[in-house]
């Protein structure tokens, strides 16, 4: 049986650019994420546009724009109309980023390249998945076999394996972290075995990663430092992916009384912050066992982030008072309230400016990364004015003769938009896209408070509680002031957040225009750098291919240095075909396999002698194939008979016997020396008996076995032959 | 796959046998301590682990003491009822059981406060306590979770979850093994309700359905209908100036009842002055799983979650206990138990109970034996805690609002899933033959329905052809009729894979590997006799240079100043063939060594011999008489019950046309005594299987 395997790179092959393939098998064709980079490159939707028509499944790996950018001009104006499969947490993430990318580039330019309701329907061909569920194909794609594997990275991040007919089975790993971290579990690789395809984002095979401990100190003094001297942290992170790591870390550095921290703020902000940590609070299932059992336990909502503020303008940070640390998106600095808070705080060199993660070349982020700070960087600065004068006369002019040519209608829906601050209900009937923010404060618990209006003249008891001397306790005379603490208890929802919208509102309601001006800026704040992608390094990338051990592997977006240590890594593995396409190139990964099926009768069964290798039992079978008594064209099924007896009859051929398994020297060591034979390991060499004994593994995985004879030898010889399935 | 259910043991090993054996130890024929044991091809699976709500102690324990707990490999639990789940903290601290446990999250997150609860209101004395409070805590980390439709494999039993409505969290498994597919629902609804998502229905069809028959033929009222009834109810009660109780389990159906609750508050205005009460501690307890685990529950909460969450009330207040509540006039309170055996619903019950102004309303299921379940006859009197005899004045309404499937909803799963056996569990006598008997009628020799009493063992067969898929280079030629294969047959969890030994590493992660052997000794004997030796007994030795031979074809021996060093690669025949060689050696050195020499001598098959060995075992085999005792040439023929069989001694052949049986017989004895005699010729490629090596 021959599969027709063949993966065409649209984008993210020998560079770092997203990742957006087509992966043929046979028939169908799977799209594998669709990742739009920062600038919105158009020569790429292009390359998108010739092959939307043919595709026949979307398969996503990870919430960001980097892999999911393009959905929506994909749905939205390609016509991309094919399910599209996701884990639960990328749909509702990966939503709530792409609502954060377009208001950042809507707040601060004309953008069209997709609308709101793009993004909406994109989403909604999505079919939501849960790890480990297995998803068969239709139609043409009969016989395959879709799951998604946890990946780490972010959450609901997906390893998917496709298997197609014939036992292939072709891995999908695009960014995955194997391991565990605070919000999440590292990636599953032992389920990753001998895949015949590997597709792996191997932008980290020549990446030395410190400590995560260095990294997480660095951090902390980064800030503390910062703050100390008053200045403000910018940390560049994205909307919904990575920041849940940072703010679930930095809220607990904020629980910490020792930390200090406490006077200070934590801001976290973006369009979307409160949505954000509200879907957060909701998929604890989908996070680390650490935070599961967590809740469990205490019913503590990890999410229920106790000294984080969310925000949802440049304004609130403003508002904010004092040094402050902000979360804001996006890490690039291309767009987003981090953009804006760079251009706000880079010139002071009392601020910093904390980068966490290396976006593609040319952005600004990855420059200052790349170039350090302290330097002149010219910018494009855009923003929205309001319009004034002859502009504005304009503008109304313009407006009115849209009125009088449009249905009162549309009039309607445009003016409830703008008062929809007040009214929830108001957002979700006019189909507001941003999931409103709740405005009312949750009480205490999940029931109404006790204290009622009675029907008749209240009379308040006044229990007063004296001591035994009968002076008056008033409990505040005995309470610690630990105002901010208590506070932060209470907050749930930020108290800034209604005014916020009534901004957002103005904004887009008061007519507007986009300018863009260049400006130059000299970075004077500290620009630090500190690696929080939750990728995997390379030293464990590479660990990770020779564990698998994939009959192919295909290396996807990395630079030419890494790709080329990912090839020599390969071939010291003994995994021959190694490829590494670059952009628009085409991989013919197709196989020729050969299987067919049997059945076995019981009377061969019943003679074969079984012996256990790890999970598996392993057994020799000789056998005839028995004349077919019911012949199927269709399935080659032919009984076999024979077995032991066919052997004497002469039907076995004569063989040698199969040593499998390997053997691992301290493993046998503790065997002699439960035996009583007291070995002694040392230099790959086990020796025992005073050294008249030796067990020697040679370089070629061989064993051997040498001493005199003796009857030690033959104990010897019986443990280690127990160390394999003999058969 | 074919059916009849068969009883007596097999002689085939558990992995091989074809018997699956569904045995409750709990909740057959009765409703309470749910617990199924499934055994097949050697797994043993049990479901849920719960006590019986009517009886404490041991006694309320299921049946485990009839099996081995350590031999069970996996326990799958539904719900976390207690009829479900109760009994697990006994199961993972207090027995040998040493397998792994799975339920959904919401299901533990829930079970964790329920079964610390039921420590703390047992009022039983500590002997009779199952487990205590840090039972539980450490056994929690044994237990693992799944997520709906989550594929997962322990030891080769595949099974998945779906939703099972119900309650919060409620799981119904489908468990497959070696291809046969058992689905357990555990409870369930397919009414979509306020919170809760409709069972799923599983797009794979189950060869066996073991479901909950708590019901029996009875069908439901439509939701709207109860839920009218129910309201109105309740504003009848609290119009007529009466207080309103409604006993409800803590969790589960409360958190619907509330939801109904404070809808109906918020639309009715004149209501809101009538406090609601919720008096249970637990279910506050519990509000943040309910309030985090919405992927569990329908589309309206989720989607209504991200506009506010629908488990934050607006009308009812919680009630810490009896102490904190003011009896001043209408008001609606529910408090638990369900079935008011004690505690606060009891209370409330016995202090309001002869008031005709006031009402009871109960909603859920109810056990025999309760008060809830008397009251539902209408008695005059009621006997209170302390033995009081009480007029029974207030209104008693019942409206189920319990999440159990009824008949028409069971109807139609069976219908579309198909099963051939259904096993019913989880329902009392009565209604689960009554349902039986329904099911049987409308599916018409379609299905078995079966009802195992609790202990009773249940059989069905399933005959599966196991099937094996050749790969590698053992698969390049499609199979031809009597065609030789031969490879390794490599079994893991049921799936069978046919592989050559080199292909071995390339589709598995097992490694073939190698092991030679240097064994040295002693010989101070001389050379030429050492030679003379092991030419009697190989037959024929390779000269690879003066002190290096080559004996057999696989065994290289060296000769260095008095050490005789033999080197081969490991393996049963070459093993057999050095400890040989060993031994020839040694007796060689044994021997005064006279230095004259020896003509090599020929190996070859004394034939005079041979035919006297002949003819002596096959008097040994079939009497003195069997055989002529002298004969000529290389013919002889054997007698037995006036068959004669012609032997060919030159060509070894057996002729015997009447009994092939005597044939085949006298020929495989002939040719083992002409291998036993004849010189051990080197094998031509490899040799031919021999035993394994002798121990020294």
């Amino acid at each position: 049986m021959t599969s027709i395997i063949k993966l065409h790179c649209l984008s993210g092959a020998g560079e770092e650019t997203p990742p957006c393939y087509v992966l043929q098998i046979d028939e169908f064709k799977f799209l594998l994420d669709c990742g739009w980079d920062e600038k919105f490159d158009m020569v790429f939707i292009k390359e998108l546009k010739r092959h939307v028509n043919t595709i026949d499944a979307v398969l996503i790996s990870h919430s960001d724009p980097l892999h999911l950018g393009a959905l929506p001009y994909a749905v939205g104006k390609l016509g991309l109309s094919c399910p599209i499969y996701a884990t639960l947490p990328v749909y509702k993430m990966g939503q709530m980023f792409m609502y954060d990318l377009y208001q950042a580039h809507k707040n601060v330019s004309e953008f069209d390249l997709f609308t709101l309701d793009d993004v909406d329907m994109a989403f909604d061909r999505i079919v939501q998945l849960k790890y480990n569920q297995s998803i068969e194909m239709k139609g043409k794609g009969l016989g395959l076999r879709i799951t998604p594997l946890p990946a780490g990275h972010s959450l609901g991040g997906t390893i998917w394996r496709i298997s197609a007919p014939g036992e292939e089975d072709i891995v999908y790993a695009p960014d995955f972290n194997h391991k565990k971290e605070r919000h999440l579990n590292g990636c599953d690789i032992e389920r990753l075995m001998r895949p015949s395809l590997m597709l792996l984002g191997a932008m980290n095979a020549d990446y030395v990663q410190q400590r995560r401990r260095l990294r997480d100190e660095k951090l902390m003094t980064t800030i503390l430092t910062t703050l100390r001297g008053g200045g403000c942290v910018l940390v560049c992170t994205d909307t919904a992916g990575r920041v849940l790591e940072l703010a679930h870390m930095l809220d607990q550095l904020w629980r910490n009384k020792d930390s200090g921290l406490v006077a200070y703020s934590l801001l976290l902000l973006s369009n979307v912050s409160y949505n954000v940590v509200e879907f957060a609070k909701s998929q604890i299932e989908w996070m680390s066992d650490k935070l599961t059992r967590a809740f469990e336990g205490a019913r503590s909502n990890p999410f229920a982030l106790r000294h984080v503020q969310l925000c949802h303008s440049a304004g609130d940070v403003t508002r904010t008072p004092g040094p402050k640390v902000v979360l804001a998106s996006f890490p690039d600095l291309e767009a987003g309230f981090a953009r804006d808070l760079f251009l706000q705080w880079a010139p002071h060199s009392h601020n910093s400016i904390v980068l966490t993660a290396r976006t593609s070349p040319g952005t600004l982020a990855r420059d200052l990364i790349d170039n350090g700070g302290d330097r002149v960087i010219e910018m494009v600065v855009r923003r929205r004015v309001k319009l004034e004068g002859a502009e504005l006369e304009e503008f109304l002019q313009q407006q009115r003769m849209n009125v009088t040519n449009t249905v009162r209608e549309e009039v309607a829906g445009i003016s409830s938009d703008s008062d929809s601050e007040d009214e929830l209900e108001m957002c979700v009937v006019t189909g507001r896209h941003d999931i409103p923010v709740r405005l009312e404060t949750r009480l205490g618990g999940c029931f109404k408070s006790n204290k009622r209006h009675h029907a008749i003249y209240p009379f308040h008891e006044e229990r007063t509680r004296a001591d035994d001397y009968g002076e008056i306790i008033k409990p505040e005379d005995y309470r610690l002031a630990e105002i901010v603490d208590a506070e932060g208890e209470i907050r749930d929802v930020p108290p800034t957040a209604p005014i916020k919208q009534e901004q957002d509102e103005e904004m887009s309601e008061v007519p507007s225009k986009c300018v863009s001006s260049v400006r130059q800026v000299h970075v004077k704040a500290h620009v630090e750098y500190i690696e929080l992608e939750g990728r995997c390094d390379g030293e464990s990338l590479l660990r990770v291919v020779s564990q698998t051990k994939p009959w192919a592997v295909v290396g996807l977006r990395a630079s030419e240095a890494a790709l080329h240590t990912l090839k020599k890594h390969c071939e010291s593995e003994g995994i021959e075909k190694v490829f590494l396409p670059s952009v628009g190139e085409t991989v013919d990964a197709t196989t020729e396999s050969h299987i067919y099926q049997v059945k076995l009768t019981d009377g061969l069964m019943r003679g074969l002698v079984w012996r256990q290798a790890g999970d598996a039992e392993l057994a020799w079978l000789s056998a005839v194939v028995a004349p077919r008594t019911h012949a199927r064209e269709s399935d080659a099924a032919p009984e076999e008979g024979g077995g032991a007896v066919s052997l004497e009859a002469g039907a076995g051929r004569p063989r040698a016997a199969a040593f499998v398994n390997t053997v691992r020297l301290h493993e046998l060591r503790a065997a002699l020396a439960r035996a009583g034979l007291q070995p002694d390991l040392g230099a790959g060499t086990l020796t025992c008996c005073s050294g008249t004994l030796a067990v020697r593994r040679m370089e070629n995985g061989q064993v051997s076995l040498e001493g005199v004879l003796s009857e030690e030898y033959y104990k010897v010889r019986e443990l280690l032959y127990e160390q394999f399935a003999i058969v | 796959m074919t059916t009849n259910p068969r009883k007596g043991t097999d002689p085939v090993p558990a992995e091989e046998s074809d018997q699956l054996t569904i045995r409750p130890l709990g909740a057959g024929q009765e409703v309470g301590r749910s617990c199924i044991m499934l055994e097949f091809k050697g797994k043993k699976i049990m479901l849920d682990c719960g006590i019986h709500p009517g009886l404490s102690g041991m006694d309320a324990l299921p049946f485990i003491d009839l099996i081995e707990a350590d031999e069970v490999d996996l326990l799958l639990v539904s719900h976390f009822h207690l009829d479900h789940s109760g009994a697990l903290p006994w199961f993972l601290t207090k027995t040998s059981f040493k397998g792994r446990v799975f339920m959904t999250h919401a299901t533990k997150a829930i079970y964790r406060w329920l079964v610390s609860d039921y420590i703390k209101v047992s009022n039983i004395s500590t002997e009779q306590m199952l487990y205590t409070e840090s039972d539980l805590e450490n056994s929690m980390d044994r237990i693992e979770t799944i997520n709906f439709h989550e594929e997962r494999d322990v030891r080769g039993v595949k099974f998945w979850a779906y939703n099972a409505g119900h309650v919060l969290g409620a799981a119904m498994f489908m468990i497959e093994i070696a291809g046969v597919k058992i689905l357990y629902t555990g409870d369930f609804s397919r009414q979509e309700d306020r919170h809760l998502m409709a069972a799923e229905i599983p797009t794979v069809h189950p060869d066996v359905l073991i479901t909950e028959s708590t019901y029996g033929t009875h069908i439901h009222e439509k939701r709207e209908e109860r839920e009218s009834r129910f309201t109105g109810l309740v504003s009848d009660i609290v119009g007529r100036g009466g207080r309103c109780l409604i006993p409800v389990f803590a969790l589960g159906r409360a958190q619907e009842l509330l939801l109904i609750l404070d809808e109906y508050w918020s639309l009715h205005p004149e209501l809101q002055d009538i406090p609601i009460y919720y008096a249970s501690s637990l279910a506050k307890k519990c509000m943040a799983v309910y309030q985090t685990y919405v992927n569990a529950m329908n589309d309206r909460i989720r989607r209504q979650i991200a506009i506010n969450n629908p488990f934050v009330f607006r009308h009812i207040s919680n009630l810490k206990g009896i102490d904190h509540f003011e009896d001043i006039g209408p008001c609606v309170i529910m408090a638990s138990p369900g079935m008011m055996q004690s505690g606060l619903s009891r209370e409330l019950f016995e202090s309001w109970c002869t008031d005709p102004k006031n009402g009871v309303i109960i909603a859920g299921y109810c056990v025999e034996g309760t008060l809830a379940k008397t009251i539902l006859s209408e008695p005059d009197e009621i006997t209170t805690m302390s033995g009081q005899k009480l007029p029974l004045r207030m209104s008693v309404d019942y409206i189920s609002f319990s999440a159990h499937t009824d008949y028409q909803q069971t109807s139609e799963f069976i219908n579309i899933l198909k099963p051939p056996h259904v096993v019913l569990v989880h329902g009392e006598q009565n209604e689960m033959s009554r349902l039986r008997a329904a099911l049987e009628r409308e599916h018409r020799g379609a299905i078995l329905v079966h009802t195992p009493r609790n202990t009773q063992p249940l059989a069905l067969c399933f005959r599966g052809d196991t099937t094996a898929k050749v790969m590698g280079s053992l698969a390049v030629d499609p199979p031809k009729e009597g065609q030789e294969l031969q490879g390794i047959l490599v079994k893991r969890n049921f799936n069978y894979h046919i592989l050559a030994p080199a292909d071995l590493n390339k589709y598995t992660e097992l490694v073939q590997s190698e092991v030679t052997q240097r064994q040295s000794l002693q010989y101070a004997g001389s050379v030429p006799l050492l030679r003379h030796v092991l030419m009697q007994l190989a037959g024929h030795i390779d000269f690879l240079s003066e002190t290096r031979w080559r004996l057999y074809s696989c065994i290289e021996l060296t000769i260095e100043s008095s050490t005789i060093v033999l080197e081969w690669r490991a393996g049963p025949v070459a093993d057999m063939y050095a400890d040989a060689l060993v031994g020839a050696a040694l007796s060689a050195a044994a021997l005064a060594a006279p230095a004259a020499t020896h003509p090599p001598l020929a190996p070859k098959l004394d034939r005079m011999h041979f035919k006297e060995c002949v003819i002596e075992m096959f008097q040994d085999m079939f009497g003195e008489d069997s055989v002529p005792k002298m004969f000529k040439g290389d013919k002889l023929y054997v007698t037995v019950d006036d068959k004669r069989a012609d032997i060919d001694l030159q060509s070894m052949e057996v002729r015997c046309p009447e009994e092939p049986s005597l044939a085949s017989c006298v020929r495989s004895a002939l040719q083992h005594l002409h291998a036993a005699l004849s010189p051990v010729r080197p094998p031509p490629g490899a040799p031919p299987p021999a035993p394994p090596p002798a121990d020294s």
